[in-house]
């Protein structure tokens, strides 16, 4: 936690996505930190505390639920929220096993999103 | 009698000429027979003997001959021409030993010798050829006893023989096994003997009735059983004599009815067959014209009822009746043909495809009169072809749709987010709009409130990124559509590895995340194809490829998989690879992968047509494809093509 401005990090392989949602939600108010491969962002998870990781499910090498559980390990008070487009396939139990507070249907709704993360960082102060 | 033109033959056995009282020796007193008369004369017995045997008509034997005269006698006794003994001395004693000796007669050398031998001679010659008439006739009678004996004997067909009262005589050893098992013929009315119903179906009774009265009738067909079995009969009677006798004649036809009614049958089924048959036939002769035709073929043909006979058949069949082709062949070489692909033109301009089979007509020799062709129309097959091709291919589409949807959801996903974004965007510059006509220093607060500078940055960035998500869109969806149009059906010359390249950039984008894909591209000649079919079996084998990895890795665990495409120049003709490291095809699955309907996968996954109908499309090709397993593991699918097509015509420039 880095003084008043939260911190997000995004994870997506498509560049695009990553550049819409820095955009849309660095004027929330958000410090947004994005990875395009789950390597990344792990090494920043592992450099540099984080208070919610958004992640896109279907990656290469490794799942979006993958990521999530990896940051929980490193970093257990992050919100973490996946997105994917085909939502109805990802398990409700893992879900709820990793303590996945939403998952975000892609293409998402901007204000929903920002609803989420506010609500998330609402939870956590 | 022929014989009685024939010369008179004497045969004079004398040991020196005799002298007669009237100075005439037996030689010249013979001759005064007259001159038909061939005198042969001889000293001893062997000689008289032969010569009398061979057909002489009389032997005269002198009594000086002594012995030899007596054993000339003695051969001839029994069956041979008469033989009158001459003699100097006419005493009683010699008279009598020599009628009992055998002899014909006697003379005496007196002073009328000249005119009592040629007398006696000509009076034993006539008793002699009288005698052999009678011989020869009785002979001639007893040998055609024989011969009618025989014949009635083994005649192959009943006879009887009956009275006037219609009673029988007699019958022949047919005719008592037939119809009187073993008993006697003679004095049974014929209906005690013969079953009614041969009676009354052939109105034998009428028959005999007018065979009585002299009339000719022709042979009648009766029928009758005989236990299980029907058996026929050719009936005929004839009258015999002025007595009213009549030969009644029973050939048992059962057999020659029989193969009769088999043939009549036979040519009644080919006729319905070839009249009914849902194709069309045609008997081709030697010169290439309609011999016979069937209804369907007239249909075909697109000609009125009854006008093929005699027409050429390569008004119609184009190729198939060049020389090369395949009803030519049949003609010329006795070449069978099955189901070749073939177009009929018709006179109204409209073309028909239709299955080819021709096979030569031979007679029972071997000689060649001609062809019977063969051809469905295939116009319902063809269409239904290409729709299970449309179909397949629209399953492909579905199995795809997955990457698919995928590729097109991240760029919807930032292009909707840039929308809204924008929209805030818009919503900021109205404002500041609204402030710079308000006042400038409202303007400058808002617009560092506001970071201009990040937000027309942003803005221009957003637009961008939307730009360009909206273009891979429209990619995609173009790649879609252009897989997804149906075949022409035309056949052109095509870049193979083109083909197999923007087929492959399709599919790649459902696996890009867990397959390496490896292109080893040779250059390849243009290739003589329907293209639009061959992108759809290296779909097939593609996304087939995909599953096998896919399904490796469910079960295994295990990092990326590889996919490799390769061509080459093979022969007279081209080969494509799709090679995976995937889980394999069983041994048990091997031999049936190219079946229609076949599938390992869960209801609604796969069609179970797609190698099927890639086989299919290989074959029409003149192509073969097979599954070979991979070494390490995994599966190699090998396309072999010709270069210039199914029927190796040149390519299209």
């Amino acid at each position: 936690m880095s003084g008043d401005t939260p911190t997000l990090l995004v994870v997506d392989d498509e560049e695009r996505i990553l550049s819409a949602l820095r955009r849309s939600l660095r004027r929330e108010g958000w410090c947004v930190l994005t990875a395009s491969t789950p390597d990344e962002a792990l090494r920043i998870l592992d450099e540099q505390p984080v208070d919610a990781v958004l992640s896109d499910h279907k990656m290469p090498r490794m799942s979006g639920l993958e990521v999530l559980e990896a940051a929980a390990r490193r970093r257990p008070n992050a919100a973490r929220i996946l997105i994917s487009g085909w939502p109805d396939e990802i398990p409700a139990e893992r879900l709820a096993a990793l303590g996945v507070r939403a998952l975000v249907p892609k293409p998402w709704d901007d204000a929903e999103l920002k609803r989420i993360l506010r609500e998330a960082l609402a939870a956590r102060r | 009698m022929g014989r009685a033109r024939e010369p008179v033959r004497i045969v004079v056995a004398e040991p020196s000429p005799r002298q007669g009282g009237g100075k005439l020796g037996t030689v010249e007193a013979l001759r005064r027979i007259g001159r038909a008369v061939r005198i042969e004369v001889v000293h001893d017995a062997a000689a008289a003997i032969e010569l009398a045997r061979s057909s002489a008509d009389l032997v005269v034997v002198d009594r000086d001959l002594g012995a030899e005269g007596e054993r000339v006698l003695a051969a001839l006794r029994r069956g041979g021409p008469p033989v009158v003994i001459v003699s100097p001395e006419a005493t009683a004693d010699v008279a009598l030993e020599a009628f009992r000796s055998g002899a014909a007669d006697y003379v005496t050398a007196s002073a009328d010798y000249a005119e009592v031998l040629p007398a006696v001679a000509l009076e034993q010659i006539r008793a002699w050829r009288a005698a052999s008439a009678r011989r020869a006739v009785r002979q001639r009678i007893r040998s055609l006893e024989r011969l009618h004996a025989a014949i009635v004997d083994h005649f192959p067909a009943a006879l009887a023989v009956l009275d006037a009262e219609g009673r029988l005589v007699t019958g022949n050893p047919e005719f008592e096994r037939a119809f009187l098992a073993g008993g006697a013929a003679e004095g049974r009315p014929l209906n005690a003997v013969l079953p009614a119903e041969l009676l009354a179906s052939a109105d034998v009774p009428e028959l005999l009735a007018r065979a009585r009265s002299g009339v000719a009738c022709a042979p009648r067909i009766a029928h009758a059983r005989d236990g299980e079995h029907a058996r026929a009969f050719d009936v005929r009677a004839e009258k015999l004599d002025a007595e009213g006798r009549i030969l009644l004649v029973l050939a048992d036809v059962t057999e020659r009815e029989r193969l009769e009614k088999h043939v009549r049958d036979l040519r009644r089924y080919m006729e319905s067959t070839i009249q009914n048959m849902y194709s069309g036939l045609i008997v081709v002769d030697e010169a290439g014209r309609v011999a016979v035709s069937n209804p369907m073929a007239e249909q075909i043909l697109g000609e009125p009822p009854g006008s093929l006979k005699g027409r050429a058949v390569r008004d119609w069949f184009g190729p198939a009746a060049e020389p090369d082709g395949c009803i030519a062949r049949s003609l010329a070489e006795g070449a069978r043909v099955q189901g070749a692909e073939g177009v009929v033109q018709r006179a109204d301009g409209k073309s028909v495809p239709v299955a080819i089979s021709t096979s030569p007509l031979v007679d029972a020799d071997g000689t060649r009169l001609g062809a019977v062709v063969l051809f469905p129309d295939v116009s319902e097959l063809v269409q239904l072809q290409s729709q299970v091709l449309h179909t397949e291919k629209m399953a492909s589409l579905g199995r795809l749709a997955a990457g698919v949807a995928h590729e097109i959801n991240n760029p919807m996903g930032f292009v909707h987010a840039n929308l809204a974004q924008m929209e805030e965007y818009l919503s900021d510059l109205a404002r500041l709009l609204d402030a710079a006509r308000s006042s400038p220093e409202r303007f400058a607060s808002l617009s560092r409130e506001l970071d201009t500078e990040t937000l027309l940055a942003d803005f221009g960035q957003a637009i961008r990124e939307s730009q360009e998500g909206s273009e891979r869109i429209r990619h995609i969806v173009q790649d879609l559509r252009a897989f997804a149009y149906r075949d022409d059906g035309e056949w052109v010359a095509a870049d193979l590895n083109r083909c197999l390249d923007s087929t492959a950039h399709i599919v790649w984008t459902m696996m890009k995340h867990s397959v390496v894909l490896q292109k080893e591209y040779a250059a390849l000649p243009p290739v003589r194809c329907h293209p639009k079919q061959l992108e759809q079996v290296f779909m097939n084998l593609l996304v087939n490829a995909y599953q096998a990895i896919e399904a490796r890795v469910a079960r295994d665990g295990g990092g990326n998989g590889e996919i490799v495409l390769r061509t080459e120049c093979r022969d007279d003709g081209v080969v494509i690879a799709v090679s995976d490291d995937g889980a394999g095809i069983s041994a048990e699955h091997a031999d049936r992968i190219f079946e229609p309907f076949f599938t390992t996968k869960e209801v609604g996954e796969g069609t179970g047509l797609g190698l099927s109908t890639s086989f299919e499309i290989v074959r029409r090709h003149g192509g073969t494809i097979r599954a070979l397993p991979r070494e390490g593991g995994g599966t190699t699918f090998e396309v072999s093509l010709p270069q210039h097509g199914p029927d190796g015509r040149a390519a299209q420039p």
